[in-house]
């Protein structure tokens, strides 16, 4: 009697972490990093053992859950390249090459630590969903899992600031278990009025010892985008957008 | 050739140092710094400049040795030095743009120094909403989805299989892309069509003068796969009609194809005279490829190419039998005529690349082995499968620094007598490549 008592009060108290709808949450997080229709520029530095750096510096646009468009501004060498993510389908356009071509979505379309995952990420609740939330005090801690095999990372282990609402730290591995990356979202910053979220992501990881990515947002804001200027043919002139 | 060979030498060796680790240090960065670096300027100027030095291999026994060599003897090897500079720029005003991209190069070979400047593209480009846009200017089209081959580019120049990534030099044309969305399985429509004139020095190397051609290309984004109908018709060259497609059968592996059917072509033939003959019917040509990535980030391509305007063995055979009697003709009496005529036969036959039938194509590329960042080495094939003859380029690609690009590679070229890589002029080739992006 007495144990059953005790699983009763554990579970009264227990209930209010387990009510809190991790998929929600989620979805307050996206809301929260990126508008659902916006612009913005990323400067991306990936730091080298011996202190050398890249520094590459995009332009994005987005709008809805599966549309993500980005420009590579410099360095001179990547000026030009584009890409072009719709859900699954993704295309890159080189200036050379003058003709997008499809590619496969996992593919990297720069060298680096960072990915295609990194740049060209659509909102976490589009590709995840939250197996188990953990209340640690001023954080939550999401499990979450890849609704599909063509995510990048299968498992996501976020940890989400209360008071904010955004992610501090997010450990990304693959469906074996290896941890391929660690995400730092660092110096809370207010773009375009009404948009407050981390400036900076920080990336290491055990795959690259010694090496850092470093991404930082600049200039993001709110744009009502033409669903145009997520097409094929559009992708050459995703620079006039700007 | 010593020269050339300590040039590379001398750049491998910058470049393996480049690899060496220098102590760690912090970097720091300042968000306004990044603002103003992201603001837009309504012009842009960039390019490269390029160093090439290449060493060639010379197959004595070889056809196309014998018609480009047998008054002179350069030994076995030549080189050739190539310094370019590619320049590319832009204005936009508002809804109005310029755009160009030109290449000087400054050659230096056996023959002497040579130059040339080409404007490759040169083109004005109105955006009057997002849904249309209209270009008019010397302008590259590139049509098709294949990598190395495109039998549905009707108004491109092709491509050099060897290097398919490079710019090409586009045409005069006005052409505009009307583009619409859509929320349904067919996600995207977009149409192109092409005006393109060929008139007295205006596109006038493409076919017929004096002729207002018309091209068309309809594309359909429809279940998550690029679909495009394509057709050209005019006087210049004969109708012709095209279809492509592409899709991810999964996250790492496209599948791509390309149709093509040429009406009422001229098909050449070659006899054992080296007389050419043409015989007109309709002709299919077609592409099958795929893409496809591994787990430990090795790109493979794969392409299979018919192409239906092609040469047959017996042609081929034809010609190197031709010019095996010119040279001994040429090595007894000493006359150079029929040299000179199997010259000239080879610039209206087997001058293009890949001129015969059936080819396949292979690429594997390795992103960043070894831990090594910016680093690709990769081997690519071309195999002709008419005559079993083939090329084999393997490749070192590699960038130091920012904007410096380093490539390193060698094609080494095989087949027996009367084969199309058996009867090329050299038999390997070395090519140092150093671009620097401003």
């Amino acid at each position: 009697m007495a144990k059953i008592l005790t699983i009763f009060i554990a579970l009264i108290f227990a209930a209010p972490v387990y009510a809190i709808d991790g998929n929600q949450l989620l979805k307050q997080v996206d809301m929260n990093l990126t508008p659902e229709s916006f612009e913005s520029y990323r400067k991306l530095i990936n730091i080298e053992p011996d202190g050398k750096k890249r520094e590459y510096i995009l332009f994005t646009i987005k709008k809805g859950n599966d549309k993500v468009a980005s420009l590579f501004l410099s360095p001179a060498s990547e000026k030009g390249r584009s890409t072009l993510r719709l859900g699954d389908n993704m295309w890159l356009y080189i200036p050379n090459v003058g003709r997008a071509i499809r590619i496969t979505s996992l593919q990297s379309v720069v060298g680096g630590v960072f990915n295609n995952a990194d740049i060209m990420r659509l909102d976490y609740h589009v590709e995840y969903i939250v197996e188990h939330i953990e209340d640690k005090g001023g954080e939550y801690l999401l499990d979450l899992k890849a609704k599909t095999g063509a995510v990048a990372y299968d498992r996501l282990k976020m940890t989400v600031d209360k008071k904010t609402v955004v992610p501090t730290k997010i450990e990304c591995y693959a469906a074996t278990g290896l941890l391929i990356k660690t995400l730092y979202f660092k110096e809370m910053k207010t773009f375009d009025g009404s948009i407050t979220r981390p400036a900076v992501v920080e990336t290491d990881s055990p795959l690259y010892k010694g090496y850092r990515s470093i991404m930082i947002f600049a200039k993001m804001k709110k744009r009502d985008l033409p669903d145009e200027a997520f097409t094929l043919n559009f992708l050459p002139r995703v620079e006039t957008l700007r | 050739m010593r020269g050339i060979l300590i040039l590379m030498g001398v750049s491998i060796w910058v470049w393996i140092l480049s690899l060496q680790a220098f102590p760690q240090s912090e970097y720091e960065f300042d968000l306004s710094e990044i603002e103003k670096e992201i603001e837009k300027k309504p012009y842009s100027i960039g390019g490269f400049l390029e160093f090439e030095p290449i060493l060639f291999g010379l197959d004595q026994d070889a056809a196309l040795y014998r018609l480009n060599f047998f008054d002179r003897d350069e030994g076995s090897t030549v080189e050739q030095y190539n310094l370019g500079l590619r320049l590319e720029g832009s204005y936009q005003e508002d809804r109005v743009g310029i755009y160009f991209r030109t290449d000087s190069l400054l050659r230096y070979d056996y023959l002497g120094w040579d130059w040339e400047i080409d404007l490759l593209e040169g083109y004005l480009s109105m955006k009057p909403n997002p849904s249309l846009t209209v270009d008019v200017g010397k302008k590259v089209t590139k049509w098709g989805k294949g990598y190395a081959w495109n039998p549905v580019s009707f108004i491109d120049r092709p491509k050099d299989p060897e290097d398919p990534q490079e710019a090409l030099e586009g045409f005069y044309v006005l052409t505009a892309d009307l583009i619409k969305s859509l929320e349904s399985p067919l996600k995207t429509v977009a149409f192109t069509p092409v005006i393109f004139p060929v008139l007295k020095d205006l596109n006038e190397d493409f076919g017929e003068r004096d002729h207002i051609n018309f091209a068309a290309k309809l594309y359909f984004l429809l279940w998550d796969t690029d679909l495009d109908l394509l057709f050209f018709t005019g006087e210049s060259r004969t109708t012709r009609y095209g279809f492509d497609f592409a899709r991810n059968l999964k996250t790492n592996f496209e599948v791509h194809g390309e149709l093509a059917l040429i009406t009422d072509f001229e098909r050449k033939s070659v006899d054992s005279q080296g007389s050419l003959s043409t015989r007109e019917s309709d002709v299919l040509s077609a592409l099958l490829g795929i893409r496809y990535l591994t787990t430990n980030e090795i790109t493979f391509i794969v392409e299979y190419y018919h192409n239906g305007t092609g040469f047959t063995e017996d042609d081929a055979k034809n010609f190197y039998r031709f010019v095996d009697r010119a040279y001994y003709t040429f090595l007894v009496t000493g006359d150079s005529l029929p040299l000179l005529r199997g010259e000239q036969l080879v610039k209206e036959t087997f001058a293009r690349a890949n001129p015969m039938r059936d080819y396949i194509y292979f690429r594997a590329s390795m992103k960043e082995p070894f831990g090594i960042l910016y680093f690709t080495p990769a081997v690519t094939s071309i195999v002709n499968l008419n005559d079993q003859s083939f090329t084999l380029i393997p490749e070192l690609l590699y960038s130091p620094k920012t904007n410096l690009e380093i490539r390193f590679r060698g094609a080494f070229l095989a087949g027996t007598k009367n084969t199309e890589y058996g009867e090329k002029k050299n038999d390997y080739r070395l090519e140092l490549r150093v671009r620097y992006f401003f």
